[in-house]
């Protein structure tokens, strides 16, 4: 890759870092639900989380 | 360069007229007509060698062309075919022999598309030895063995300064640094040495206003420059710049993003007791632009799991961020795994008021955990820059291995190949 390309690719990889950082982007698994009623605030046991229900062994040593 | 009136002479084979470009110089000539090799160093004229070729050849630049080379012109007066066989193959190359009154003989040689402009040189060169191979030391630059052949002189057309014939040979040796290449011929005792510059076609082409284009140059020629020879430097040299950008970008992040704690404390859980383990935070404030929010979870795990369920919730809009996290910690005597903490970064939150939903579980027989939760917002992702240093160091790993590609190319033509280096470096490649 000759110089001036790669000056392009770094700056343009540059920006988009600045983006992710500024947007506060995340490599995270989050499941954005936009609706849930004040309800919830009395009654926390009442919502269902998408990632519940893990009762579950999972491993380990 | 002037037009001036060649010298002419009748051919004693054929009869033909035959022209002398390179006045006194010329001590042979090739008739034109019948291609008789004559003496022209005496007025008698006499036949050298009759022509043997079964194919008349004709040279992609005639003879009598004149090109600008250098700030001089020279005019094509020879032209001779040379070749070289080893273990039953063989290749040949071109070689023009270019006049200037002023400024003497030059050639040009081509093989396969690839053109080099050569010097004859008076001084010697001195042997020496570089990265373990044979070299020689001339005008200031190291020039690495290449190869050894016995070329042989297979076609003539035009007239040289020698006493040519075909079926002549000679034993040549090249040592390169390209774009240059130092020659030595040998025959009869006398050594010659030469410099030859590589020189793209299309140069060639605008040198002597030929028509058309070069014919495409095939493979790797000894002292074709590296089109990545500058490259890899100056690339290693903009990743660094761009690295030190990183760092700059880095730096201005961690004070952008500082982090701030808007919410933490500490909480205990137990499986074994049977309520309804989910419960909320109260409310706390993220402020500023749309930025993420990084929950971290710190807890006392022993040889066990706890798996977290959380809701960042909106307290104005309702608007929540659903996510979870495990927590697992397991240690015996050949080592530990996993860790008591984790965290995870929400993604570009608005600002509000928010609290959280909390619902961790574990195994019905688990013991008791602790864990505290810090809520914090806008911290730097260095997962990005990470990735971004990651990814800046692939343009200058594809040039470095492009141009060790290039150069193995190269050298694979070389009789000081990698591979054969040394039993040719013993045998010194001589084959004079």
């Amino acid at each position: 890759m000759n110089t001036p390309i790669f000056v392009i690719y770094g700056a343009m990889l540059l920006g988009l870092t600045g983006v992710a950082e500024y947007q506060g982007w995340s490599w995270s698994r989050v499941n954005q639900q936009k609706v849930l009623p004040k309800s919830i605030r009395d009654n926390p046991g009442a919502y269902r989380s998408s990632y519940g229900g893990y009762s579950r062994y999972i491993g380990g040593k | 360069m002037p037009a001036v009136q060649a010298k002419s002479i009748s051919c004693p084979n054929c009869g033909g007229p035959v022209e002398l470009r390179g006045f006194a110089h010329t001590l042979s000539v090739v008739c034109p007509q019948c291609h008789s090799v004559l003496d022209a160093s005496t007025p008698e004229v006499e036949i050298l060698q009759k022509f043997q070729a079964k194919t008349q050849i004709a040279p992609t630049i005639a003879l009598g062309a004149r090109g600008k080379f250098e700030n001089a012109t020279y005019e094509v007066i020879g032209f001779q075919i040379r070749e070289v066989s080893e273990s039953g193959d063989s290749y040949s190359w071109n070689e023009y022999l270019l006049f200037n009154p002023y400024h003497g003989f030059r050639y040009l040689t081509e093989y396969n598309g690839h053109w080099n402009f050569v010097h004859v040189e008076s001084a010697l060169p001195e042997q020496s030895r570089s990265a373990g191979k044979l070299a020689m030391q001339y005008g200031g630059k190291t020039y690495l063995a290449f190869d050894s052949m016995k070329a042989s002189t297979v076609y003539v057309l035009g007239e040289f300064p020698w006493r040519v014939r075909t079926g002549d040979s000679v034993a040549c040796q090249d040592f390169v640094s390209p774009p240059s290449m130092l020659s030595s011929e040998s025959s009869s005792g006398e050594i010659t040495w030469s410099r030859a510059e590589y020189m793209p076609g299309s140069q060639v082409w605008q040198a002597f206003k030929l028509a058309g284009s070069p014919p495409p140059a095939y493979g790797i020629f000894a002292n074709q420059p590296s089109p990545y020879g500058g490259s890899v430097g100056s690339s290693w040299s903009t990743w660094l710049w761009l690295n030190v950008a990183l760092a700059a970008l880095v730096f201005l992040f961690m004070v952008l993003s500082p982090g701030r704690v808007a919410f933490s404390d500490h909480y205990a859980y137990s499986a074994r007791l049977k309520n309804d383990s989910a419960f909320v935070t109260p409310t706390f404030q993220l402020d500023g632009r749309n930025a993420n929010v990084e929950l971290s979870i710190h807890t006392d795990l022993d040889n066990n799991w706890a798996y977290f369920s959380f809701a960042l919730i909106n307290d104005q809009t309702g608007q929540t961020f659903d996510f979870a996290r495990e927590v697992s910690y397991y240690h015996d005597s050949d080592g530990n795994e996993g860790s008591r903490s984790n965290s995870v970064i929400v993604p570009s939150v608005p600002s509000g008021q928010y609290y959280l939903r909390v619902e961790p579980e574990m195994d019905p027989g688990a013991p008791f955990v602790r864990y505290d939760l810090e809520v914090k917002r806008n911290v730097p992702n260095y997962g990005f820059f990470g990735l971004a240093a990651l990814l800046l160091f692939i343009p200058p790993v594809i040039t470095t291995f492009r141009k060790g590609g290039f150069e193995a190319a190269r050298w694979r033509e070389s009789d000081y190949a990698p591979s054969l280096s040394k039993s040719s470096d013993s045998g010194g490649g001589d084959d004079d």
